[in-house]
């Protein structure tokens, strides 16, 4: 009966231990709603984790110089979320409001960029999230109807 | 003056299209120019990205005054942080800076960190230092929007510059090019006119050889019936003189005689005035020649059969046909070539001396069938080698001989009618051999 005991508190402290170093892993970064998988999808900081990771290097309308951006690509996050739609509606924590066309992630290396230059982007700058084009690689994207697709401190997507 | 015209109009023409091609280069790079800078960048949105900040501080403000919960506090705070970085980005403060109103907006996010509500700043003192921050932006935004309007106004008239400038170009490579077309039809139309006029000329210059050679060909013509004909008339008068002179009559032996010779007189007339008559012909292109696969042995042996049945055996009998190995086949019109044989016969027959021989040889030569009328007679001198052909040339030699200077050149006619030719060589060891060239076909 003492051992039980000590093996039942032993498993409750490792997984309190556990739970805490995860909490910012599982603290949800986007979410997804509409058309995806049963009608929302929450994505973690671990599923990014989860994720290919990709990196990008492009001028920004809104820095200087050519900034390394490091994240998941847009249509996979979006695959991840089952979604199937033409349209997603991108909202920031600003309540900054966009559509985006989702052949723009099939004809684009779109990024959901977390890294710039190496730092992690927070909400006091352009993060959690940033929709990052690749603008230096397209000459069709060096326009503002794309520029004003370049979402920061994206919190949310709807697809439609 | 005129040796400088050509050059002139040819620097003129080049110093044209120099212009032209220049004008539409600087055009198009003008197009260029105005095509690069029509895009419109996110940094000249900074209407916005100011009024964002503003709202941002506004939004905290009543976060405080409303005495929000702190993540609502939190989430307004880390907003306006993110707004006033923005502000310090590159492009953004270099705006501000050019606008001179970047001056007064530094050290507010600073203070703003320190008052971090999650550090456990002072709420009180926050919501002081955003309502200052709010009158600071409050009095830049007019300014920024000005600024962002005179910034567009100037490009927009940097633009409408450059597309002056385009357009005038096109409009001068546009007279250019209308002074280049303008000259270019007047020089076709003159090179046409000279072309006419060439033609014309040159059309003139034959009519005026064709005169010439008439006028020479009646003067001849003259020549011709002086003697030709005129000795004939002389025969026949002489002829009949003397069946009707006075005194003895005639025995009908006497008779005969000078019938014979009137008769051969009026048949050398008729044969003068045939030969004329086809010359005409062949002159006017009334004679079409029907060619056909012959044998040219089988002519020139009816061509000497023709003569001989004229009544001239003791004359003919020295005419020999030398045929070859092969019989030869040539492509003509028989009763032209029986003609030009003939005339051939006859002049080898009138020039030669009375025993000599006269051969008659067909042959082939590659594709051609060639027969050769070779005598022993005087020959020609060069001279006469040269204007055997020409019409009324008599050798001037034989002026008394009967003919009418119209044989040769007939049978060369007919001879080139029928894709042939007629020459004349001096034959080795004196006489003339007279040799018609015609297509051949080596028969099988």
């Amino acid at each position: 009966m003492r051992v039980m005991e000590r093996l039942l508190r032993l498993v409750l402290a490792a997984t309190l231990v556990l739970g805490a170093s995860r909490a910012m892993a599982d603290e949800v970064l986007l979410t997804l709603t509409g058309a995806v998988r049963d009608g929302q999808v929450m994505i973690t900081r671990a599923d990014l984790d989860a994720m290919d990771w990709h990196e990008i290097s492009t001028s920004t309308t809104v820095t200087d110089g050519q900034p390394r951006f490091r994240g998941v690509l847009m249509r996979d996050i979006l695959a991840r979320a089952e979604a199937s739609g033409d349209t997603v509606t991108a909202q920031a924590l600003n309540d900054y409001i966009i559509d985006i066309p989702i052949d723009d992630f099939r004809n684009f290396d779109v990024l959901a960029a977390l890294y710039m230059d190496g730092a992690a982007l927070t909400p006091r700058d352009k993060g959690p999230v940033w929709i990052v084009y690749p603008r230096d690689d397209h000459g069709v994207l060096a326009d503002i109807r794309y520029d004003m697709r370049w979402v920061w401190q994206l919190t949310a997507l709807h697809v439609q | 003056m005129t040796r400088l015209a050509g050059p002139l109009r040819y620097g003129g023409l080049s110093a044209l299209i120099v212009v032209c091609l220049g004008l539409l280069v600087v055009a198009a790079a003008n197009i260029v120019r105005i095509e690069r800078q029509m895009q419109i960048s996110a940094t000249e949105n900074m209407t916005w990205t100011f009024g964002q900040t503003q709202i941002e501080a506004l939004n905290l403000a009543v976060a405080l005054s409303n005495d929000a919960d702190p993540a609502e506090v939190q989430l307004r705070v880390d907003l306006l942080v993110s707004r006033l970085n923005l502000l310090r980005d590159g492009p953004q403060w270099r705006f501000l800076q050019q606008a001179g109103l970047a001056e007064g907006l530094t050290g507010w996010r600073e203070r703003l960190l320190a008052l971090d509500p999650a550090e456990d700043g002072d709420r009180a003192v926050l919501a002081e230092h955003v309502a200052a921050l709010s009158t600071v932006l409050r009095g830049k935004a007019s300014r920024v929007m000005t600024r962002e309007w005179q910034l567009q106004s100037e490009r927009l008239d940097r633009l409408g510059q450059l597309h002056l400038l385009a357009l005038a170009a096109i409009v001068g490579a546009l007279i250019a090019g209308a002074a280049l077309a303008a000259l270019l039809i007047d020089r076709e139309r003159r090179l046409t006119r000279a072309r006419v006029d060439l033609l014309r000329a040159d059309r003139l210059q034959r009519d005026l050889n064709r005169e010439r050679t008439a006028s020479e060909g009646y003067r001849r013509l003259t020549d011709l019936i002086a003697h030709q004909v005129r000795t004939p008339l002389a025969v026949i008068d002489s002829a009949m003189h003397r069946l009707t002179r006075p005194g003895n009559p005639p025995t009908p032996e006497v008779i005969r005689t000078k019938a014979e010779v009137s008769r051969e007189a009026v048949a050398r007339l008729v044969r003068l005035t045939d030969t004329a008559l086809l010359m005409a012909r062949v002159d006017r292109g009334a004679v079409a020649p029907k060619l056909g696969c012959h044998d040219l042995d089988r002519i020139a042996t009816a061509a000497i059969e023709e003569m001989q049945s004229a009544g001239k055996e003791q004359r003919t009998g020295r005419v020999t046909l030398r045929p070859g190995n092969s019989r030869v086949t040539a492509i003509c019109d028989p009763v032209l070539t029986g003609e030009i044989l003939a005339n051939l016969l006859g002049n080898a027959l009138l020039y030669s001396p009375p025993e000599s021989e006269i051969d008659v040889r067909p042959m082939h030569s590659g594709d051609l069938a060639i027969c050769d009328v070779c005598d022993q007679g005087p020959g020609m001198t060069d001279e006469e080698l040269a204007s055997a052909f020409d019409n009324f040339a008599r050798g001037a030699r034989h002026r008394d001989l009967p003919g009418s200077g119209l044989g040769l050149p007939l049978a060369r006619h007919l001879a080139r009618l029928q894709g042939g030719d007629l020459t004349l060589k001096p034959r080795e060891g004196g006489g003339l051999v007279a040799r018609l060239t015609l297509p051949g076909k080596v028969a099988a």
